[in-house]
């Protein structure tokens, strides 16, 4: 009786036991599938990433290159990827990367797709100095430019003037050969000739788009005086007057930091300015904008770090007012940018000595404007330039809001698309 | 007399026994489950992050350049271009994580749901998440702070994600268990971080 009782008590332990087993490897092994599930997505995601990328280097090293290749990476031993470049119905070239690979339940496909953008936008701000045309002003001893400059048409030298970042021209120098006549020009970081021309924009019409759609627009003429606000960072305000004083009544005060505006303040007549800018903006006229004292950022990008940048952006004409207060120095710090007219001071021949002309950021002009007259090295009228490059603009992504760009044809990444796979578990 | 020896040692050893199938059984029931709890809390999270993560290094797939990609990005929020059908129409696509109210029917009093919507359209909830976290970052190493500002929007490089997602359903512990400022349930939980996604589009 005994014995019966044992042998069933021991065969219900085994059966309960064995049922407790079974759970745990059930979980156990549901985990291990789970982890291998999640390393072959993991890798079939990558495979088709290295296709892609090998497939970019074949097109860069023979931008002609058409052709499939498949591949078994020895880091793969279930996995492969096939990459194909063909042209697409723009005529650009189109790559495709597939994945494949073993998973532990199924087999897993990935796919990226590179297109190629026939051009790519780029910031005029990416040079400090660009222009159209350089009318008959020359670059001359003592000049000193930091950051790129291109001109579409002649560069003109007259003595030694340092270009400590890469000149290019589309129509050369005057005079042409660089180390002959009173061409002494130093290039720190080499020039380039005969390059095609960076085409201006035909119109503002984004900035104007912009200043209706989430910016602001003003008819007629404006001054717009900027306050840093307190000291902290980001609570700049602009302050809008009608007409071209600063002692009219005020129209409109923007809180540069309110997030429904889109940094972009248009006027369609003349737009004078003034002040310290905490924030981003970029301030344009559909005439001309006058600048009637000094523009600063509330942090100096050159004494640390600073998130200010404003633009200065005109259908014709930047003119630095001849008033009492640009007559004695007048700093500015901006991006300008004068898509058919120059930056120039008002009478800049008949003005009193200014003393000097600081610029931090860049100035971009369909034809070079004068600041100033000299007689030999003796300034007669005008200012002395002492420009800056803001390096920060160096960074394509860094520009004011809606600042003009140009466009050139690369074979720059236009859009780069990945299939989502989600993994599907046991 | 003898038997009655016998019939009371068996009684208790079969008792002991069966106390210990008992036991043996209620152990591995509660490990099976909390085990359980975290394998499908890493499944939830995997599926979720998968999706996440492709959709966001999808970004600007398909948007003209020159135009902007990221239209909203705030901490638990953001909203971007993305031709999803490659239909040469680029369609906004948002995730954002609603109200602990939203799920008051779990146990778990932190779960919220992660909503994506499309183009505008009704949300359609794609996670539970008990922390849902982004963290944008420019291409010189700068943390912008949220949201961002629609004058920085465009500086975006990549993108800092963190995750973290807990069984709706609790393994309750005994007092004894529980730690000072912990709370009295206990839940399985996995957190996932993607410290810099970047977006190929976003480098144009």
């Amino acid at each position: 009786m005994g014995g019966k009782a044992a042998i069933i008590l021991v065969m219900g332990f085994m059966v309960v036991l064995g049922y407790v087993a079974r759970d745990i490897t059930v979980v156990a092994s549901r985990a291990q599938g789970n982890m291998s599930t999640y390393a072959a997505a993991t890798e079939s995601h990558n495979l088709a990433i290295t296709g892609a990328n090998i497939g970019l280097s074949k097109l860069y090293q023979d931008t002609s290159w058409r052709g499939t290749r498949t591949q078994k990476p020895s880091f793969s031993p279930n996995g492969s990827f096939t990459y194909t470049i063909f042209n697409g119905a723009n005529g650009r070239p189109v790559l495709r990367s597939f994945s494949v690979i073993d998973g532990p339940f199924e087999t897993i496909r990935d796919t990226v797709e590179v297109l190629f953008g026939a051009q790519t936008s780029q910031s005029f701000s990416l040079f400090f100095w660009m222009t159209n045309f350089e009318g008959n002003v020359f670059w001359i001893t003592k000049d000193t430019v930091w950051g790129r400059v291109h001109s579409n048409g002649a560069l003109h030298i007259n003595g030694s003037p340092v270009f400590m970042q890469k000149a290019t021209t589309s129509k050369g120098f005057d005079p042409p050969k660089v180390g002959v006549g009173t061409n002494k020009a130093i290039f720190k970081d080499g020039y380039e000739t005969g390059i095609a021309p960076i085409t201006f924009p035909t119109d503002l019409s984004q900035l104007l788009t912009a200043s209706t759609s989430g910016g602001r627009k003003y008819t007629g003429d404006i001054y717009v005086t900027l306050s840093p606000g307190t000291a902290a960072d980001n609570d700049g305000k602009a302050y809008v007057r009608s007409g071209n004083t600063s002692s009219g009544a005020i129209i409109d005060s923007i809180d540069l930091s309110d997030l429904s505006f889109n940094g972009v303040l248009l006027g369609t007549g003349r737009v004078n300015v003034e002040g310290k800018l905490d924030g981003r903006l970029s301030i344009a006229s559909q005439t001309n904008v006058w600048i009637q004292n000094d523009i600063r950022y509330e942090r100096d990008p050159q004494a640390g770090l600073s998130n200010d940048l404003l633009g200065l952006i005109a259908e014709k004409n930047v003119i630095v007012a001849d008033n009492a207060a640009n007559n004695s120095n007048c700093e500015i710090h901006a991006s300008i940018f004068c898509r058919d007219g120059s930056f120039f001071a008002e009478n800049y021949n008949t003005r009193p000595v200014g003393g000097e002309l600081k610029i931090l950021g860049s100035v971009v002009q369909n034809e070079r404007g004068a600041v100033g007259t000299f007689s030999g090295s003796t300034l007669k009228s005008g200012f002395s330039k002492r420009y800056r490059y803001d390096d920060r603009l160096s960074n394509e992504s860094v520009r004011p809001p809606c600042y003009p760009g140009f466009f050139t044809t690369t074979y720059a990444i236009g859009s780069w698309w990945e299939s989502v796979h989600i993994p599907k578990f046991n | 007399m003898q038997y009655i020896l016998d019939y009371i040692g068996a009684a208790i050893l079969g008792s002991a026994l069966l106390l210990i199938i008992l036991s043996a059984t209620d152990t591995a029931a509660e490990s099976q489950s909390v085990y359980n709890g975290d394998a499908l809390v890493q499944e939830i999270l995997v599926q979720t992050a998968f999706l996440l993560e492709g959709e966001l290094r999808n970004m600007g797939v398909g948007v003209p350049e020159g135009q902007p990609t990221i239209l909203w990005a705030d901490t638990s929020t953001i909203r971007f271009l993305y031709d999803i059908n490659r239909d040469a129409v680029p369609d906004t696509v948002e995730y954002y994580t609603g109200t602990i109210g939203d799920f008051a029917s779990t146990q778990n009093d932190l779960d919220r749901p992660l909503f994506r919507s499309v183009n505008n359209g009704a949300p359609l909830t794609v996670g539970s998440v008990t922390v849902f976290r982004f963290r944008y970052i420019t291409q010189l190493g700068e943390n912008l702070a949220t949201p961002v500002s629609s004058t920085r929007l465009s500086e975006i490089h990549s993108v800092e994600i963190t995750m973290e997602v807990q069984n709706p359903y609790a393994v309750n512990r005994s007092a004894e268990q529980i730690a000072a400022g912990e709370r009295t349930a206990l839940y399985s939980s996995s957190l996932w971080q993607q410290t810099r996604l970047a977006s190929q589009n976003n480098r144009r």
